[in-house]
C-alpha cells in the first residue's frame, strides 16, 4: 500500500493540486453590480435599531424606511451645497403638528408596503418604536427617542412609585430570543422595596439587568385592578434564590406580602403610557415632553425605520436580517451578504416610488484600506470612492469628479479641565488663539477644509455660529500671562494625545510649533492605537486630545448637548450650570429664532469657557464617476441610493 | 497501525496546544487597553450595563474564560462583537475557504515556479538560466509581498491593464494577490530544489542510469527529481504557516474577505471573540498541515518513520 502510494505520489500530489485550483478559481464568483460604491468598512450590523455610523446609515437607509426622508431639497447655497430636509416622501405621506408643537400625527401612504407583501401599519412602527426603546435592546441611539414623552423612564427603567408598569413574564415562547415577549401584565407600581441605602457595595453587583434607573436587588410591589376588585403582588428582576434577594425578603417589615415573590424578565414602564400610538392601521401620533423644532430630522433617522415584527419573532434579532430571510420596506432588497467583502442590494419591486429607482443592482463593498480604494475607482472598478486617501486630496482636487464641500463635522481638540494648568479657561484660551488653524488647513490637510473658530460648522438653517477669536499671539500671550505663566514660565509641559494616523500627526506637530514658539509651552505629542485611545479618552487620561464629531442631524443640538456635565461624549470633565440649563431650556423653546440665540449664547459660552478647541471643518470628499447622475453635493454629506442613476451614454475617462 | 497512534499522539498534543493559546490569548486579550464596547460614541452607562450584561463581560474574569472555554469545546465560538449580524462560527466559514483558495494559488504558483526554475538552474548550472533564475529567487526572498503588490499592481494594473486592482468574485482578481503570496516561497523552493538537485545529479545511481542510455529527460525528471522533491516536502510545512500568515497584509491590500482580514480588524476592534475563534483555527491548521506534511514524507522517503 505504502510503496503503491510512494510510487504515484507525484502524481496524486498533481492531482490533487490540479482539483484544488479549480474549486479555487471557482470560489465565490460573482460579477458586480450595476452601481459599485466603497462604503469605507464593515457595516456593524443592518438592523437600524441597533446600528450606529455612517456607513451603516448608506445601507440602512437603502434597505428601509422611515416616516420622512431626509433629502437634498431646495437652491443650492453659495457654496453649491444643496439644503437636506426631512421630507414625507417616505412611508408618510404626510404630517401633521400641534399648535404647540408637541404632538405629530404621521399618515402612512396607502401603498407602503414591506417586501414580502404585507402593509407597513402604523402598529408596524409603534412596535418598531418600542423595541428601539426597549432597555433589553440597549440601542445606542436609544436617547434620540427621549423627546417623547415618558420615553425615557421606559427606556432607562426609571420608576416611581405611582407609576404604570408593565411586567414580562418568563415564558418567552422562543428560549434566548427577545422576541415574542412573554406573557405581559399590567398594573401600577405601589411600592419599591431595595436596602437601605448605607450598604456600600449595593452598586457594584447590578448583574443581569444591571444600569438604568432601577439596579441591585429590588423588589416591586404592583397592583392589578380588575373590575372593581384589586390586588397586589410581589415581582423582582433577579433570581428569587440570589442571596440579596433573601435577604432582603427576610429583612422586609412593611405591610405586603412577599411569600409569593415572583422572578419575571423585565417590570418596566408601560409602555401604552408613552407617548407613541397607533390611532389607526395608517395614524401614528407621537407626543413629545416639548416642541422639539428638529424632531422630523429624527424621525428620518436610520434608527427609527421600522422594522417587519413576524420576520423577526420568526427569526430572532440576528437572523432576521439575514438574506433571504430579511423583510424590508425601502427602494432595495439585500441579496447577498459577503463578510469584510460586499452587500448585493437590488431593486424593490415593492417599494412604493420603485418606478423612480433607478439603478437595478447596487455593490456596497468594505474596503478599508484608502489606497487600494483609489485604485479601484482610478480603474474603473467603483463609481463612488467615499475615501480617497488625504495625502492626494490636492491632486485630485483638480478633477471633474471631485465632489467636495464642507459639511456638519468639525475637527478639534479636547481639553481636559481637571489637569492643571488646563483647569484655566485662560490657559484653554491662549492655547486656542495661538494655533495657526490657516496654516494647518493649507499645508496639512490641504483638502479644502475651512479653519474653525466655532464648534458647530456654518450653514446650519438659521443659526449664525459663535466665535473663539482668530490667530492672535499678542492676545494670546497676554491670556497667559494674565493666568500667571508670563512667555510660558512655570507652565508645565503639555501632552497632545492622537490616535495612530499620519495626518493626526502631522496637525499635532504643527500645533506643538506652534504652541512653542508663540507661547514657549513645552508639548509633548503621544500616540494611541485606537482601541487603547477610546480607553484613555473614556477614563480621562489625557490632557489634550484629537477629536472629532460629525453631526447626526442639521440642527445645533447635535454638536452642543455633547457638552453638558457628565454627558457621555463630554469627556473633558468640564461642567457648566448655566450651559446645562440653556441646553435644557433649548428643549422647550418653540419658537425657533429664540431658540437659535439660545444656542448661539450657550455656544459662545463653550467658546468662552474653552473646554475644546476647533480646529478646522471638515470637507465631504467624494470621487464620483461622471456617468452617475443624481449626485449632489449636501451639508450632511448624505447621497441616498434611491435617488442616484446611471447615464449609459456617459464614458469613462 | 503506526499511522493511527502517531496521529492519535499528534491530536493529543494539538489538543493540550490549543488549550495553552486559548487561555493565554484569553488573558492578554483582557490585559489590552480598549474593549469590544469602545466606539468614537460613548456609550450611556445604562446601555454599556446592558450589552456588558449580553455578552457576559460584567462576569468575573474566571467565569468568563470557562464558559467561554466551554462553549469552545463545543465549538461554538459565539457572536461577533462588531459584526452583530453573524456568529464568529459563520464569519470563519466564510472567511476560511476564500483565505485556502488565495493559499492554495499561492502554493501552486510556489510550487510549479520553484521547482521548474530549480530544476532548469541545477541542470543548467552555471549557465545564464542558473543566474538569472538564482537572482530572481534572491528578491522574491527579499521583496516583502506588500512592496511586491505595489510594484505588480502599478505594472499590471495601471500600465498594462490586465488584471482589476482588487477585489474579489472573479479569477482575474485572484492571480496578483496569490502570486505576491507565492513569490518568496517560490524563491525558497527554487534554491532548495537547485541544491537537492545537483546533490542527486551527482550519485552513482544516476550515472548509472545515464550509462544505461536513458534520456537525458527520463534521468532528470524521474530518478533526480524524486530525490530533490525530499528538502521541498519538509520545507512545505513551514512554507504553509508562512503562506497562511503572509495573507494578513495582502488580503487587505486586494480586499480579500479572508480570514486575514477578519483577523486583524478582530484585533484592533477588540472583537475577543472573532480574534479568538481565527487564532484557534490558525492554530488548528498549523497543526495539521504538519502533521500532513509528516505523513507525506514518510510516504515518499522509506527511510523516514513515524514515530
Amino acid at each position: 500500500m505504502v510503496r503503491l502510494l510512494r510510487k504515484y505520489f507525484p502524481f496524486l500530489l498533481i492531482i490533487i493540486a490540479g482539483l484544488s485550483v479549480v474549486w479555487a478559481v471557482n470560489l465565490g464568483t460573482l460579477a458586480p453590480a450595476e452601481f459599485v460604491f466603497n462604503n469605507g468598512t464593515e457595516v456593524k450590523t443592518i438592523d437600524p435599531a441597533k446600528a450606529t455610523g455612517v456607513p451603516e446609515g448608506r445601507v440602512i437607509n437603502a434597505l428601509y424606511e422611515g416616516l420622512l426622508r431626509s433629502v437634498p431639497d431646495g437652491v443650492p447655497d453659495e457654496l453649491g451645497r444643496t439644503p437636506t430636509k426631512p421630507k414625507p416622501v417616505a412611508m408618510a405621506d404626510s404630517y401633521e403638528v400641534s399648535e404647540d408643537g408637541t404632538i405629530y400625527t404621521f399618515h402612512i401612504r396607502e401603498n407602503a408596503k414591506w417586501s414580502n407583501g404585507d402593509s407597513v401599519t402604523a402598529e408596524d412602527f409603534a412596535w418598531s418604536w418600542m423595541r428601539f426603546l426597549h432597555p433589553e435592546t440597549a440601542s445606542e441611539y436609544n436617547y434620540q427617542l427621549f423627546y417623547v414623552k415618558n420615553g425615557s423612564k421606559f427606556a432607562l427603567v426609571d420608576l416611581d412609585e405611582g407609576d404604570p408598569v408593565e411586567i414580562e413574564m418568563k415564558d418567552r415562547p422562543v428560549t434566548g430570543q427577545m422576541f415574542p415577549r412573554g406573557t405581559v401584565r399590567r398594573g401600577k407600581l405601589v411600592s419599591l422595596i431595595r436596602p437601605a441605602p448605607d450598604r456600600e457595595h449595593a452598586g457594584d453587583d447590578s448583574h443581569g439587568h444591571g444600569g438604568g434607573g432601577v439596579s441591585g436587588p429590588t423588589i416591586f410591589i404592583v397592583e392589578f385592578q380588575q373590575g372593581e376588585e384589586s390586588s397586589t403582588a410581589a415581582f423582582t428582576i433577579q433570581d428569587i434564590n440570589d442571596t440579596e434577594i433573601q435577604t432582603l425578603v427576610s429583612s422586609y417589615q412593611g405591610e405586603y406580602d412577599l411569600t409569593e415573590l415572583l422572578s419575571v424578565e423585565h417590570v418596566l414602564f408601560d409602555f401604552q403610557h408613552v407617548g407613541i400610538k397607533a390611532n389607526s392601521s395608517n395614524e401614528f401620533e407621537v407626543t413629545l415632553n416639548s416642541p422639539t423644532p428638529y424632531f422630523p430630522e429624527l424621525v428620518a433617522f436610520y434608527p427609527l425605520h421600522p422594522v417587519h415584527r413576524a420576520s423577526l419573532e420568526a427569526h430572532g434579532d440576528r437572523e432576521f436580517s439575514k438574506p433571504g430571510k430579511i423583510v424590508s420596506n425601502g427602494p432595495f432588497l439585500l441579496k447577498e451578504r459577503r463578510i469584510r467583502d460586499r452587500l448585493r442590494l437590488v431593486k424593490n419591486d415593492t417599494y412604493w416610488n420603485a418606478g423612480n429607482v433607478h439603478l437595478n443592482s447596487v455593490d456596497v463593498l468594505a474596503i478599508q484600506s484608502e489606497t487600494t480604494s483609489l485604485n479601484m475607482y482610478l480603474n474603473g472598478q467603483l463609481d463612488w470612492d467615499t475615501k480617497p486617501p488625504n495625502t492626494l486630496i490636492p491632486l485630485l482636487k483638480e478633477r471633474d469628479d471631485f465632489v467636495s464641500t464642507p459639511f456638519l463635522a468639525c475637527y478639534f481638540y479636547r481639553v481636559n479641565t481637571s489637569k492643571p494648568p488646563l483647569d484655566n479657561p485662560l490657559v484653554r484660551k491662549a492655547l486656542n488663539m495661538a494655533i495657526d488653524k490657516q496654516t494647518i488647513v493649507d499645508s496639512v490637510v490641504k483638502g479644502g477644509q475651512v479653519p474653525a473658530r466655532s464648534f458647530v460648522p456654518p450653514g446650519m438653517n438659521g443659526y449664525q455660529s459663535a466665535y473663539c477669536g482668530q490667530y492672535d499671539v499678542e492676545e494670546a500671550k497676554r491670556l497667559l500671562a494674565t493666568a500667571g505663566y508670563p512667555n510660558g514660565q512655570g507652565l508645565p509641559a503639555i501632552e497632545i494625545l492622537y490616535n495612530t494616523a499620519d495626518s493626526h500627526r502631522d496637525i499635532a506637530e504643527v500645533i506643538q510649533q506652534d504652541w512653542k514658539k508663540n507661547l514657549g509651552v513645552d508639548v509633548t505629542l503621544r500616540n494611541l492605537e485606537w482601541g487603547t485611545f477610546l480607553d484613555t479618552l473614556r477614563v480621562g487620561d489625557y490632557m489634550v486630545s484629537r477629536s472629532g464629531w460629525i453631526g447626526d442631524y442639521a440642527d445645533p443640538n447635535t454638536f452642543l448637548d455633547m457638552f453638558v456635565t457628565d454627558g457621555p461624549n463630554n469627556q473633558t470633565k468640564w461642567s457648566n450650570a448655566f450651559y446645562d440649563q440653556g441646553i435644557e431650556k433649548a428643549k422647550y423653546e418653540s419658537d425657533p429664532s429664540k431658540r437659535m440665540a439660545i444656542f448661539r449664547e450657550m455656544e459662545q459660552t463653550l467658546m468662552d469657557e474653552q473646554p475644546i478647541i476647533p480646529i478646522y471643518f471638515y470637507v465631504s470628499l467624494n470621487m464620483v464617476n461622471t456617468r452617475v447622475n443624481g449626485f449632489t453635493a449636501n451639508l450632511q454629506d448624505v447621497h441616498p441610493l434611491h435617488l442616484l442613476s446611471i447615464d449609459s451614454e456617459g464614458s469613462e475617462d | 497501525m503506526q499511522v493511527l497512534t502517531f496521529l492519535l499522539k499528534r491530536f493529543g498534543w494539538m489538543i493540550v496546544t490549543v488549550w495553552i493559546v486559548f487561555t493565554v490569548s484569553f488573558f492578554l486579550m483582557r490585559q489590552i487597553p480598549g474593549g469590544p464596547l469602545n466606539g468614537e460614541r460613548v456609550l450611556s452607562e445604562a446601555v454599556r450595563a446592558r450589552l456588558e450584561a449580553r455578552y457576559n463581560l460584567d462576569a468575573p474574569i474566571s467565569e468568563q474564560y470557562l464558559t467561554h472555554l466551554w462553549n469552545t469545546v463545543q465549538l461554538d465560538f459565539g457572536p461577533s462583537f462588531k459584526m452583530q449580524d453573524f456568529t464568529v462560527n459563520e464569519v470563519l466559514a466564510q472567511g476560511f475557504p476564500v483565505s485556502a483558495a488565495l493559499g492554495i494559488l499561492g502554493m501552486v504558483f510556489a510550487i510549479s515556479i520553484g521547482m521548474t526554475s530549480g530544476v532548469v538552474s541545477a541542470v543548467r548550472r552555471n549557465s545564464a538560466y542558473d543566474y538569472s533564475f538564482m537572482l530572481l529567487a534572491t528578491l522574491g526572498i527579499a521583496i516583502p509581498n506588500f512592496v511586491l503588490a505595489a510594484l505588480l499592481i502599478v505594472i499590471f494594473v495601471f500600465n498594462l491593464q490586465m488584471f482589476p486592482a482588487a477585489g474579489w468574485g472573479d479569477v482575474s482578481q485572484i492571480i496578483l494577490p496569490a502570486f505576491c503570496l507565492g513569490a518568496p516561497f517560490a524563491g525558497y523552493i527554487a534554491r532548495l530544489t537547485r541544491t537537492g538537485m545537483l546533490e542527486v545529479l551527482g550519485n552513482d545511481y544516476i550515472r548509472t542510469a545515464y550509462a544505461k542510455g536513458l534520456s537525458p529527460r527520463t534521468v532528470v525528471l524521474k530518478h533526480g527529481l524524486r530525490g530533490a522533491l525530499l528538502p521541498v516536502v519538509s520545507y512545505l510545512g513551514p512554507a504553509i504557516a508562512g503562506i497562511l500568515t503572509g495573507s494578513l497584509v495582502l488580503e487587505r491590500i486586494f480586499v480579500i474577505p479572508g480570514m486575514g482580514s477578519h483577523f486583524i480588524e478582530a484585533a484592533i476592534q477588540r472583537d475577543y471573540t472573532l480574534a479568538m475563534g481565527a487564532l484557534l483555527t490558525y492554530t488548528v491548521l498549523l497543526f495539521a498541515m504538519n502533521t500532513l506534511v509528516d505523513l507525506a514524507y514518510s510516504i515518499i522517503d522509506p527511510r523516514v518513520r513515524l514515530e
